[in-house]
């Protein structure tokens, strides 16, 4: 039956995640000034504490864990730094989606970054010039090129490297390899200058003739390799949504202090015009955060959702961009100065709509589908 | 506990009424548009759908409801509000009524003819706003005395009764209104841009003299907050509909039209508006669901109905616009739709209160 009502249990994580985030929120300030210092794994309040996410995943009487989870990281996002940094990485879904039991076996407990994008390659992985060449003397995969804007690359154990290969009998394809830090030839580069989400951990990653045993090689199909993405990008929107929270919950509060509200009863021609734009602000939020959650729905359902993921993506990342740059528009000058909330907000939420795949990827995805052409026939 | 699930009977009624808006509705609708009324053939089967006389049941469903007019709407929008209206008054009749009102009102919605009945709350004053509302009530020795102005009202010359909203008592009440009580004017037929097939009029109330029982809930008064976010969540259903038959129209459209050696749909600045109106579409029926399934749970769904009729109204307008100029000199012609579709658009953004879920 139809229903938009969160159980006690979903109240009482996101309760405890949006706690949480407040506590969090007193560091944001510090690592958006000082990129190149890793935030701790758990922040000394977060000693004792449980972690939400792992509440939301076990949790009974929940409306199921992929809700529940996706709501839990849109709380995590508007504190904009983790009390407890991530363990899991992207890099690991591939590797439970698509390793074998043994290479599952061995790195069940790292965190694994995962490696796509390169200089001529973001939103079309068919353009990876990365390339993994079997040596028949030695029997290991020597694997070249050069991998940029990786999330958890400094603080990752290893990460799962797309790359191209050409095997023993010269045949070419698309696959992946899983590359532990501290293999001879690979080398992490320094934190990139990003307009922010300066606390996230993002750098290039450097592949010289770095030499790989056939252990390594997760040997997934790219296709169900790239299924990871159903999950993330819903997630995605729905942590592209907890900054944008943050910046509308900051700006309600301070127009109320000036005795500006939203009276939801009245009509147009009942309302000042800044009313009417944070009402129009709101509605923008409460549509993309509904796409999110029936994305994450069908999941639950498992019914495939991936055009639904990325309407959630591109809802979610399109209206982190309107409610930041609107909420500053709305409180003026004042709302400016980097000590208030907007200015980090502005920047952090600017990235939901370019990285996991930009919303004009989304809307080729979903434009494809309601038109039914394949991707030949609309590029 | 959060879910998108329909449960079977609201999705055999769904696939119903998809398939009368398909087959019944939708080529009726231009004629419709023209010929400024609801032809008897579609009040007959929007009757025949029983979407009207089921609300005096106590198990309506305003889920089921928004679903519906959802469906109803992608063939037609003012086909649509010719069942929302109706089924607004009968909904306040049968959950804000006294018993006595239920008894004397419902009966009449319960026979197998199409029967016609409008909430009457918009005036015609460029200032408008429900919550300034000019209409006054006033208590008389024997019950109240009804005067002002109301306008645009759906279906006024069909309508047996009026739901009308008045000030009173330094709030709003709801009162109900037969068409011929003594001081009751109808207008001439005021055609509007869009939904042109319902007969709307301005009704003049001219001291008009009620008995005690005429307001809505007798002594205990009624909700017209209630009235006004059943009507947003409704408005914002029938702009969902819109929005789709805007959407499924211009994708057929856009795969056949070639320009420039390749179908227009190929190119990416119409893919992507394709897939925009997507987005919105779906995101406006969640905003629509919500409302309703707090609305249907007896909860204050006030801002749930607020938030959705304000993207519907936005996303309606542009997904229509956006139409319009995909099809461009055929988008402005009349043998298309979608200029119909266009002035609907900004018909239905502007309305308030006349309908329900």
């Amino acid at each position: 039956m139809i229903d938009f009502e969160l159980t006690p249990k979903d109240q009482e994580i996101i309760n405890l995640a949006h706690e949480q985030a407040k506590i969090a929120r007193r560091y944001a300030s510090y690592y958006d000034r000082h990129e190149n210092e890793l935030p701790p794994e758990q922040f000394p309040e977060a000693n004792g504490l449980s972690n939400p996410i792992d509440l939301a995943e076990s949790a009974a009487d929940s409306s199921g864990a992929r809700i529940l989870h996706s709501l839990v990281m849109h709380e995590i996002y508007g504190g904009g730094i983790a009390l407890h940094r991530s363990r899991w990485g992207l890099g690991n879904t591939v590797l439970d989606t698509v390793a074998t039991p043994e290479q599952v076996e061995k790195w069940k407990n790292h965190t694994i970054a995962i490696a796509i994008t390169e200089p001529g390659a973001g939103s079309d992985p068919a353009n990876i010039r990365t390339t993994a060449t079997f040596d028949r003397e030695t029997d290991e995969w020597v694997l070249n090129g050069e991998k940029i804007f990786i999330s958890q690359a400094e603080s990752a154990d290893a990460a799962m490297v797309f790359s191209r290969f050409v095997d023993a009998a010269g045949h070419r394809g698309m696959t992946t390899f899983l590359v532990e830090k501290g293999t001879p030839g690979f080398t992490v580069g320094p934190q990139l200058r990003k307009l922010g989400i300066r606390s996230h951990d993002t750098c290039n990653l450097l592949f010289e003739n770095c030499r790989l045993p056939e252990f390594n090689h997760i040997n997934g199909d790219f296709k169900s390799t790239m299924t990871v993405f159903n999950d993330s990008r819903p997630m995605v929107g729905a942590m592209a949504l907890g900054v944008a929270r943050a910046a509308l919950d900051f700006t309600r509060e301070m127009l109320a202090k000036n005795d500006i509200e939203i009276d939801y009863r009245g009509g147009i021609r009942s309302r000042s015009a800044i009313a009417d734009r944070l009402l129009r602000l709101e509605a923008a939020f409460e549509a993309a955060l509904l796409t999110v959650l029936r994305s994450k729905w069908r999941e639950q359902q498992d019914i495939p959702p991936e055009v639904e993921a990325s309407i959630a993506k591109a809802a979610g990342g399109k209206a982190a961009r309107k409610i930041t740059q609107g909420c500053i528009e709305l409180l003026g000058p004042e709302a400016l100065a980097e000590d208030h909330p907007l200015d980090r907000c502005f920047r952090d939420g600017r990235i939901f709509d370019i990285y996991e795949g930009a919303g004009e990827i989304q809307r080729l995805i979903i434009a494809r589908a309601i038109l039914d052409y394949t991707s030949r026939d609309l590029r | 506990m959060i879910s998108f699930q329909l449960t079977e009977e609201q999705r055999l009624a769904q696939t119903m009424a998809a398939e009368l808006a398909r087959a019944t509705l939708r080529p009726a609708a231009r004629t419709g548009d023209e010929q400024l009324a609801v032809p008897p053939s579609i009040l007959r089967a929007i009757w025949s759908t029983g979407i009207v006389q089921s609300q005096a049941d106590a198990a309506r469903s305003a889920t089921l409801n928004a679903i519906l007019l959802e469906e109803l709407a992608v063939a037609d929008a003012a086909f649509a509000i010719a069942a929302a209206a109706p089924l607004a008054f009968v909904s306040a009749i049968a959950s804000q009524g006294s018993d006595a009102q239920k008894q004397a009102l419902l009966p009449l919605f319960a026979g197998d003819q199409y029967r016609a009945a409008s909430i009457a709350i918009m005036e015609p004053d460029f200032t408008f706003d429900v919550s300034a509302i000019r209409t006054t009530a006033a208590k008389t020795s024997g019950g109240y005395r009804l005067s002002g102005i109301k306008g645009p009202v759906p279906l006024a010359p069909q309508s047996s009764h009026f739901l009308v909203v008045a000030r009173y008592d330094n709030g709003l009440e709801a009162f109900v209104v037969e068409r011929d009580a003594p001081g009751v004017t109808i207008g001439p037929k005021r055609p509007n841009i869009g939904l042109r097939a319902l007969d709307t009029a301005t009704l003049t109330f001219d001291k008009v003299e009620l008995r005690a029982g005429a307001r809505l809930g007798e002594s205990a008064g009624g909700d017209v907050k209630r009235i006004v976010d059943s009507a947003r969540t409704a408005l914002a259903a029938i702009m969902t509909g819109i929005s789709r038959a805007v959407m499924e129209f211009v994708v057929l459209y856009t795969k056949e039209r070639v320009v420039h050696g390749a179908p227009l749909a190929q190119k990416q600045v119409i893919a992507f508006r394709l897939a925009d109106m997507r987005i919105e579409t779906d995101a406006m029926r969640w905003m629509t669901w919500k409302a309703a399934s707090i609305l249907e749970k007896g909860g204050g769904a006030t801002r749930a109905a607020q938030l959705a009729y304000t993207y519907a109204r936005e996303q309606a307008m542009w997904i229509a616009d956006e139409g319009v100029q995909m099809l461009g000199g055929h988008g402005y012609l009349r043998d298309n739709p979608v200029e119909m579709w266009y002035r609907d658009a900004r018909t239905l953004s502007a309305l308030e209160g006349v309908v329900g879920v």
